[in-house]
């Protein structure tokens, strides 16, 4: 043994309390998952613990943001700005990377996407200027731009439509339609168990039958 | 409406109670430190889902189960009987525990209706209740804050749209006062950033300030009325006033439409002055209320024995205003109130109370409030955390 203290311990300074700590700093993870998680690696085999070392290196390295859409990419520009085939008369604006590959995930829009990397909110210390908005200024000031739509699809929370909203007061003089995400009740849902809010919103932009 | 049952698991003082009620009147005799007052906060508690003593949540919790239980929890549960019908609610406060073996620092509350988990907005107003307590006199002789807690926990229970703005109204302020102080360290630059906020806030506000000036109307007329039923003499009076902390050009709009776009105005053209100060001047969260006892300040030349009384009549007219804007009258409950009180006035709450469909009165006397008094009230005695009904022939 080594100085007396039990190396399985928390809060003992053994390699495994530091890997404990670093899993313990990841988000959604508590103190049980991260204990679980370390004593899973410990048991595992080294090169499988080499190959995950190795891809967090590796991740670090080499994803860089897109210059265009700002999105994370191995690639810049990204497949996604480079794919001929996509409409490039709208782009979608997004506030995480995850949110593109949610709405790739519906198949129901082929245009071109803008990463903010987060939201207005005073009381977080973000304005305006710490997101990618000037990149997207700078994407529609590009002579060769043929976009006609921005479609704004914050979350639909204080923080989201504050940003919605100073997005389009700064894009409509510049001549661009600003749309946003609808918003009502989700699919399959049952009004009996829809909040209140999302139900009397949804009753407000009701649509015509088609 | 009435409680048809009640059961505190892990309650302050309580470990496990439990017991059926009916509709009527219960007196429940209990020596000092017994819990009386935490049996009748925690059935506030299943209204307003708010402590009525503000202190950490995590406080509600039994120390003996903070200290035993491995996840430390305090669980209310009450089945309520309306004019509506039935529904059960549940509030559990979850300590959080971080590592085991660690007294935990925080809880969480989570809330069930009908056994579904629900948020608080959707809890609140399913009971409805008023309590007359001791430090009610803190509403009128305290700081401004407890006259805004005071009106938020009474119309919060009779007007869910006022408890979403409520909520709201916080969430925007907080961001607007960030943005404030972001504005002030550049000395003022990006005045438009704040177009957003001003909207939210006078969306927000524009709906607490009109329906606060619509309910101080009605406490204030009834008020007025039992406050001459319980004073002294008949040349004494009270009178209550609602102090928007809004400009004059927004109070003059109170009962307009278009109170929304006069807020929204006076916001803009204070905003220079907002920034330099770092935070909002105006708005709801500077309203406040005055009880003027024959036209002076109760707060300074009244007598203890004036501000009991206007206390009692704006706790009276509130059960009022509960059973007019419902149909269906609040529980009402009395922690250790009676025994302070004169002959008289105690007659005229007793005649309150045989007016709503569910009383509950906590007395450290059991022959206080006396059979006479109150005909036909069931008498309950707390004793080591349990209730146990009093015999009639006990009374010697």
């Amino acid at each position: 043994m080594n100085d007396g203290r039990d190396p399985f311990l928390p809060g003992a300074s053994s390699p495994i309390a530091r890997l404990v700590e670093a899993f313990h700093r990841l988000p959604g993870i508590g103190p049980k998952s991260a204990q679980r998680l370390a004593y899973h690696i410990l048991r595992t085999q080294e090169a499988e613990a080499q190959e995950l070392a190795d891809a967090l290196i590796e991740v670090k390295r080499s994803i860089v943001f897109c210059q265009q859409c700002q999105n994370l990419t191995s690639r810049t520009p990204c497949e996604i700005c480079t794919d001929a085939s996509r409409d490039r008369h709208s782009i979608c604006v997004v506030e995480e990377p995850l949110d593109v590959l949610a709405i790739e995930r519906t198949n129901g829009f082929h245009g071109l996407y803008h990463v903010l990397h987060g939201v207005i909110s005073p009381s977080d210390g973000v304005g305006p200027e710490d997101l990618k908005i000037g990149e997207l200024l700078a994407r529609l000031r590009d002579v060769e731009t043929e976009v006609s739509e921005i479609i704004v699809a914050t979350n639909p929370n204080l923080e989201g439509e504050a940003t919605a909203m100073y997005l389009a007061r700064l894009l409509r003089p510049l001549g661009i339609r600003v749309t946003r995400l609808a918003r009502g009740l989700p699919a399959g849902a049952d009004l009996e168990y829809a909040d209140d809010v999302t139900l009397g919103r949804a009753l407000e932009f009701r649509q015509e039958v088609q | 409406m009435h409680l048809a049952h009640l059961a505190l698991t892990d309650v302050r003082s309580f470990r496990h109670l439990a017991i059926d009620l009916a509709p009527g009147i219960y007196v429940i005799a209990g020596e000092n430190a017994a819990g009386k007052t935490n049996l009748l906060e925690s059935v506030a508690m299943l209204a307003t889902t708010k402590g009525v003593r503000s202190g950490p949540d995590l406080d509600l919790i039994s120390w003996q189960a903070v200290v035993e239980d491995p996840l430390p929890a305090a669980r209310l549960e009450a089945d309520v009987e309306t004019a509506a019908g039935k529904r059960s609610l549940e509030v559990a406060v979850i300590a959080q525990v971080a590592v085991a073996g660690v007294p935990p620092t925080r809880a969480g509350k989570r809330f069930r209706v009908n056994g579904v988990a629900r948020r608080a907005t959707d809890l609140i107003g399913q009971l409805r209740v008023v309590m007359f307590a001791a430090d009610d006199l803190a509403i009128i002789d305290g700081p401004p804050v407890n006259r805004r807690r005071y009106l938020d926990l009474t119309i919060s229970q009779l007007d869910p749209a006022y408890l979403r703005a409520l909520q709201r109204y916080a969430r925007v302020l907080e961001q607007r006062n960030s943005l404030l102080r972001r504005l002030q360290e550049r000395g003022g630059r990006g005045l438009d950033q704040l177009d957003f906020w001003d909207d939210e806030l006078a969306a927000a506000g524009a709906l607490i300030l009109a329906r606060r000036a619509e309910s101080v109307r009605a406490l204030a007329r009834d008020a007025a009325d039992r406050y001459a039923e319980l004073a002294a003499t008949t040349e004494e009076t009270l009178e209550i006033r609602y102090l928007p902390g809004v400009p004059a050009s927004v109070q003059e709009a109170l009962r307009e439409h278009d109170l929304q776009a006069h807020l929204r105005a006076a916001l803009e053209a204070g905003r220079v002055e907002d920034v330099r100060r770092g935070m909002s001047r105006i708005g709801p969260h500077r309203d406040d209320l005055s009880f003027l006892i024959s036209g002076h300040p109760a707060g300074m030349t009244s007598s203890r024995g004036q501000q009991r009384s206007a206390a009692l009549a704006l706790r009276l007219a509130e059960v009022a205003l509960s059973t007019r804007r419902t149909g269906d009258p609040p529980v009402l409950l009395l922690d250790d109130i009676l025994s302070e009180l004169d002959p008289r006035r105690r007659e005229r709450i007793l005649h309150v109370a045989y007016g709503v469909d569910q009383v509950l009165i906590t007395t450290p006397d059991e022959d206080r409030p006396s059979r006479e008094e109150l005909p036909g009230a069931l008498r309950m005695r707390l004793f080591e955390g349990a209730l146990t009904p009093i015999a009639p022939f006990e009374a010697g």
